[in-house]
C-alpha cells in the first residue's frame, strides 16, 4: 500500500512523485489501518510521530480521527500525553477548524481540548468576563475574523462610505475588547487580518470607490497588526501571505449554505500558522537547521564534479541555490543556528565554504561543518551534543530520500524537509512551515552563530587532540591582564554579577563600584581577557586587591566558566604575585567565601601556595617558581604598575 | 478511486466500499453498509458538520463536485451518494 498523494495545501506547485518507502507501510495508511481496527489511542504516541511526514491535507484528516477520541481516554492510557484548551470564537461555523487544529497541534506534541463557542458570539465571548473565553485553564484564544464580520453589516444597496464607517468602527469596537481581555490577564488572543474577496471589491463599479475600499480595508487589517505590537496578550495572524501561498479562501458553497467563511484550504493554513505560534509560547521552538551540502545547498556533487563543478550562480539552476543560501543566512542572521552536514571529505568542503567565489553561505555562519562518511543520523546526534542542544529542537533539510528517510527512523523527533532535484521549490518548502518562529529576536540570538561555532570548533580542537597538554599548546592563548579601561567597567560589573562558580567572594558590583575601586589608590582593580586560535573571547575575569595596613589582599577573583582549566587563573595570579614581591611585599592575603555555586574553588589558595591563617589564605611570596610556576602555553601582557606598594 | 492505493483523484462515482472508507477515513465517522439507509436524525452521533465534512472530502477524492445545497437536504447517507454523479 501507498499513501493516497493530496497536492499541497499550500499550492505552491505540485509534488514529485514521493519515493516509495522499501518496508513499512506509509505513515497515512499504518494510521488509518490502526484506527480501522481500533488499536488507534494504544498506538496514539506513534502516531503523533508520524505525523510530521504526512502533508498538511492528509495531518488535517487525521486531526479530524483525533478530535474524534475521547481525551479522558488517552490521558488514561497515556498519561505523558499534554493537553493544550483552547477557547475558538468567531463570526461564523468554525467547525472546520477543529480537525486541521488538532492535527497541527498533535503534531507538536500536543493534545487539543477545543473549546468551541456558539456561532457568531465573538463581540459577546468578548465582553463577558465570566465567559467561555475566561474559563479557568484556557491556554489561547482563536478569535476568527472573516470578511463578512465586516460585510454583514453594510446596508443594500452600499456604497464606500459605509464601507469604511463600519471598518473603522469595527477596528475601535475590537480594540477597545482586546484591550481589556489582555489587561484583564486572560489568555493570549489569536486574532486574523481579513482577507478582502473580489465578491465584495467588484460590487463597487467605480475604480475610485473600489481604490478607497482597498485603503479602508487594508487600514483595518494594518490596525489588527498594530495591536499584536502594543499588547503581549494579542497575537495577529495575517492571512495575507497564506492566501498569497495559495490557500483557498472561501467555497461560495460552503458560505452560501453553511456560513463557513473559510474554505478547508484556508482553516488548514491557519492551523498551521497556529501551531506554530503555540510552539514558540509554549518553548518549543525550533533552533537548529542542519543541512546537507551536494544538490540542496549548491548544484551539483562536490566529490564528483569538484569545486569548479559545483553552481551557486550563473546558471538557472545555480541562481535557484544561490537564493535559497540567502533564505538560509537570514535565518542564521536571526539566531537560527546553522549546521551542516554531508557525506563528503572534510577538507574539500571547507575549501568550498571558505574560497568557492559564489557561496552565500560562509564557514562562519555554520556553527559547525559535519563533512564525513558515517550515517547522518550518528552526525546529527553528534551536532546536538556539541551545542549542547535536544534533537527535539533541529529540523533537517536534504535533497536525498535516503537521507530523509533515515533520519526520519532514527531520530523522529527532528523535523525532516524533504527536499528533491528541483531548488526553485528548495525556499518553499524550507518556509512552509513557520518552524523558527519566536516572540522576540534579541541581540543575543543574533550573534549566537557564531559563539557557537567558536565553542564547537573549540570542542572538536579539544577531542582531537591527544592530551590536555597537546590541547593547550595548540589553542595559542593569549591574556592581557591590565586596569579595566572605561568601556570595560560595566563588563567587569556584569562579570560580578552573572559569574558564580570561580567567583571567589561573590561580591556583587555596580558599575559605580567598579569605578570606585579603580579611582581610590589603595585599590586595584585588573581585568583578563583572552583569545586563543578560534577567536576572542573577551573580557573573561577580573582581579579585585587592596593595599591594607598588613599587607596587599587579594578581595576577589572572577573567572567566566567558558575559559576554565586553560590555566589563565594560574598565570595572572603568578605575574600579580611576582610583581607584588617585585614592589616590596612580602606577603599577600588570599580570600574566599563559600556559597553552594564556588565550593569547587576552596582549594584555590592552597593549591597555588598560599596557606591557611586565621581570616583566609597567606602566601609568603617565596620560591614562586616552585609554587607558581608561569604555564608555558600562554603568551601573557600584562600591566601591573599600579601595585600598591607596602606601607 | 480507492481511498487506500489511489494516488491520483478520479472524476468517478465512489463504490459504497469507497463511500464507507471516506466516512471511516477523512470525516472519522465509521458506519457499515447497513447503516447507509439509516434516517440521519436514527444515526447515532451524526450532525451537520459531519455532512460538511463529507462534502469537501467528497469533492477531493473524487474530483466531482456535489449539489451542495440537495446533500444539505438529504436525509441518509445512501441519498449522498445518490447524488454524486459524473456530469
Amino acid at each position: 500500500m501507498t499513501t493516497t498523494i493530496h497536492p499541497p495545501a499550500d499550492g505552491a506547485a505540485p509534488e514529485s512523485p514521493a519515493p516509495a518507502p522499501a518496508a513499512a507501510p506509509a505513515p497515512l495508511s499504518q494510521i488509518r489501518s490502526w484506527h480501522a481496527e481500533g488499536t488507534f489511542v494504544e498506538h496514539f504516541p506513534d502516531i503523533l510521530g508520524l505525523l510530521h511526514r504526512l502533508d498538511d491535507t492528509a495531518r488535517a484528516s487525521v486531526g479530524q480521527l483525533i478530535a474524534r477520541l475521547d481525551q479522558d481516554e488517552v490521558v488514561r492510557r497515556h498519561p505523558d500525553t499534554q493537553r493544550y484548551t483552547v477557547a475558538i470564537t468567531g463570526h461564523s461555523t468554525l467547525d472546520g477548524l477543529i480537525g486541521p487544529l488538532t492535527g497541527e497541534l498533535a503534531r507538536h506534541g500536543l493534545l487539543l481540548a477545543p473549546e468551541l463557542s456558539a456561532y457568531d458570539s465573538y463581540l459577546q465571548d468578548l465582553r463577558d468576563p465570566q465567559g467561555p473565553l475566561r474559563q479557568e485553564g484556557t491556554d489561547l484564544v482563536l478569535c476568527v475574523l472573516d470578511a463578512e464580520t465586516v460585510s454583514d453589516e453594510l446596508p443594500s444597496p452600499w456604497r464606500v462610505e459605509d464601507a469604511e464607517e463600519i471598518l473603522a468602527g469595527k477596528l475601535r469596537q475590537l480594540t477597545a475588547l482586546l484591550t481589556a481581555h489582555a489587561a484583564a490577564g486572560g489568555a493570549p488572543v489569536v486574532v486574523n487580518t481579513l482577507p478582502l474577496p473580489a465578491r465584495l471589491a467588484r460590487q463597487l463599479v467605480d475604480l475610485r470607490s473600489r481604490a478607497r475600499l482597498g485603503v479602508a480595508w487594508h487600514e483595518f487589517n494594518a490596525g489588527l497588526l498594530k495591536l499584536s505590537l502594543e499588547h503581549p496578550g494579542v497575537l495577529t495572524v495575517d492571512l495575507d501571505p497564506l492566501l498569497a501561498a495559495g490557500a483557498p479562501a472561501t467555497d461560495p458553497r460552503m458560505n452560501a449554505y453553511a456560513r463557513v467563511r473559510f474554505a478547508d484550504g484556508l482553516f488548514t493554513a491557519y492551523a498551521k500558522e497556529v501551531g506554530h505560534l503555540v510552539r514558540a509560547l509554549t518553548g518549543r521552538t525550533r533552533k537548529c537547521l542542519v543541512l546537507d551540502l551536494d544538490n540542496t545547498l549548491w548544484d551539483g556533487i562536490l566529490g564528483d564534479d569538484g569545486p569548479e563543478g559545483i553552481a551557486v550562480a550563473g546558471s538557472f539552476r545555480g541562481e535557484a541555490f544561490g537564493a535559497f543560501q540567502k533564505v538560509v543566512k537570514q535565518l542564521g542572521a536571526q539566531g537560527v543556528i546553522l549546521a551542516a552536514c554531508s557525506k563528503n571529505d572534510r577538507e574539500p568542503v571547507l575549501d568550498v565554504l571558505r574560497t568557492h567565489p559564489e557561496m552565500q553561505l560562509r564557514e562562519e555562519d555554520f556553527a559547525t561543518v559535519q563533512a564525513n562518511w558515517r550515517p547522518k543520523d550518528e552526525n546529527i546526534r553528534e551536532i546536538a551534543a556539541r551545542l549542547n542542544l535536544g534533537t527535539d529542537s533541529f529540523v533537517f533539510a536534504d535533497d536525498s530520500p535516503f537521507e530523509c528517510g533515515l533520519v526520519e527512523a532514527a531520530l523522529p523527533e527532528i523535523a525532516v524537509l524533504r527536499l528533491d532535484e528541483e531548488p526553485a521549490l528548495h525556499i518553499e518548502r524550507l518556509l512552509a512551515d513557520s518552524w523558527f518562529t519566536v516572540r522576540e529576536v534579541t541581540e543575543e540570538d543574533r550573534a549566537r552563530t557564531s559563539l557557537y561555532r567558536v565553542e564547537a570548533a573549540r570542542e572538536e580542537f579539544r577531542s582531537e587532540a591527544g592530551s590536555t597538554e597537546e590541547y593547550l599548546a595548540g589553542l595559542g592563548v593569549t591574556v592581557r591582564f591590565s586596569p579595566p579601561s572605561g568601556h570595560e567597567v560595566i563588563r567587569v560589573a556584569q562579570l560580578s554579577q552573572r559569574t558564580n562558580q570561580f567567583n571567589l567572594t561573590t561580591v556583587r558590583l555596580q558599575p559605580e563600584d567598579v569605578q570606585a575601586w579603580l579611582d581610590d589608590p589603595e585599590r586595584l582593580v585588573l581585568a583578563i581577557r583572552s583569545t586563543d586560535r578560534f577567536g576572542d573571547n573577551g573580557l573573561v575575569g577580573a582581579v579585585f586587591a587592596e593595599q591594607r595596613e598588613d599587607g596587599l589582599h587579594l578581595d576577589n577573583i572572577l573567572l567566566s566558566c567558558r575559559v576554565f582549566g586553560r590555566g589563565i587563573e594560574q598565570i595572572c595570579l603568578g605575574a600579580l604575585l611576582r610583581a607584588a614581591a617585585d614592589s616590596g611585599h612580602t606577603a599577600v592575603h588570599g580570600h574566599y567565601r563559600p556559597t553552594k555555586k564556588n565550593a569547587r574553588m576552596k582549594a584555590f589558595y592552597p593549591d597555588h601556595g598560599f596557606t591557611a591563617v586565621e581570616d583566609g589564605f597567606r602566601h609568603g611570596l617565596t620560591g614562586l617558581d616552585e609554587t607558581n610556576p608561569m604555564p608555558e602555553h600562554i603568551s601573557l601582557d600584562a600591566d601591573l604598575a599600579g601595585v600598591p606598594t607596602p606601607h | 478511486m480507492d481511498i487506500s492505493t489511489g494516488t491520483t483523484t478520479t472524476t468517478a462515482v465512489p463504490t459504497t466500499e469507497q463511500f464507507i472508507g471516506i466516512l471511516r477515513d477523512l470525516v472519522g465517522f465509521p458506519v457499515g453498509p447497513e447503516e447507509l439507509d439509516t434516517a440521519f436524525d436514527q444515526l447515532p452521533g451524526w450532525d451537520s458538520v459531519y455532512l460538511l465534512k463529507l462534502v469537501t472530502s467528497m469533492e477531493r477524492e473524487t474530483g466531482l463536485r456535489l449539489p451542495v445545497a440537495r446533500v444539505l437536504e438529504a436525509r441518509s447517507l445512501g441519498e449522498v451518494l445518490a447524488l454524486v454523479v459524473v456530469p
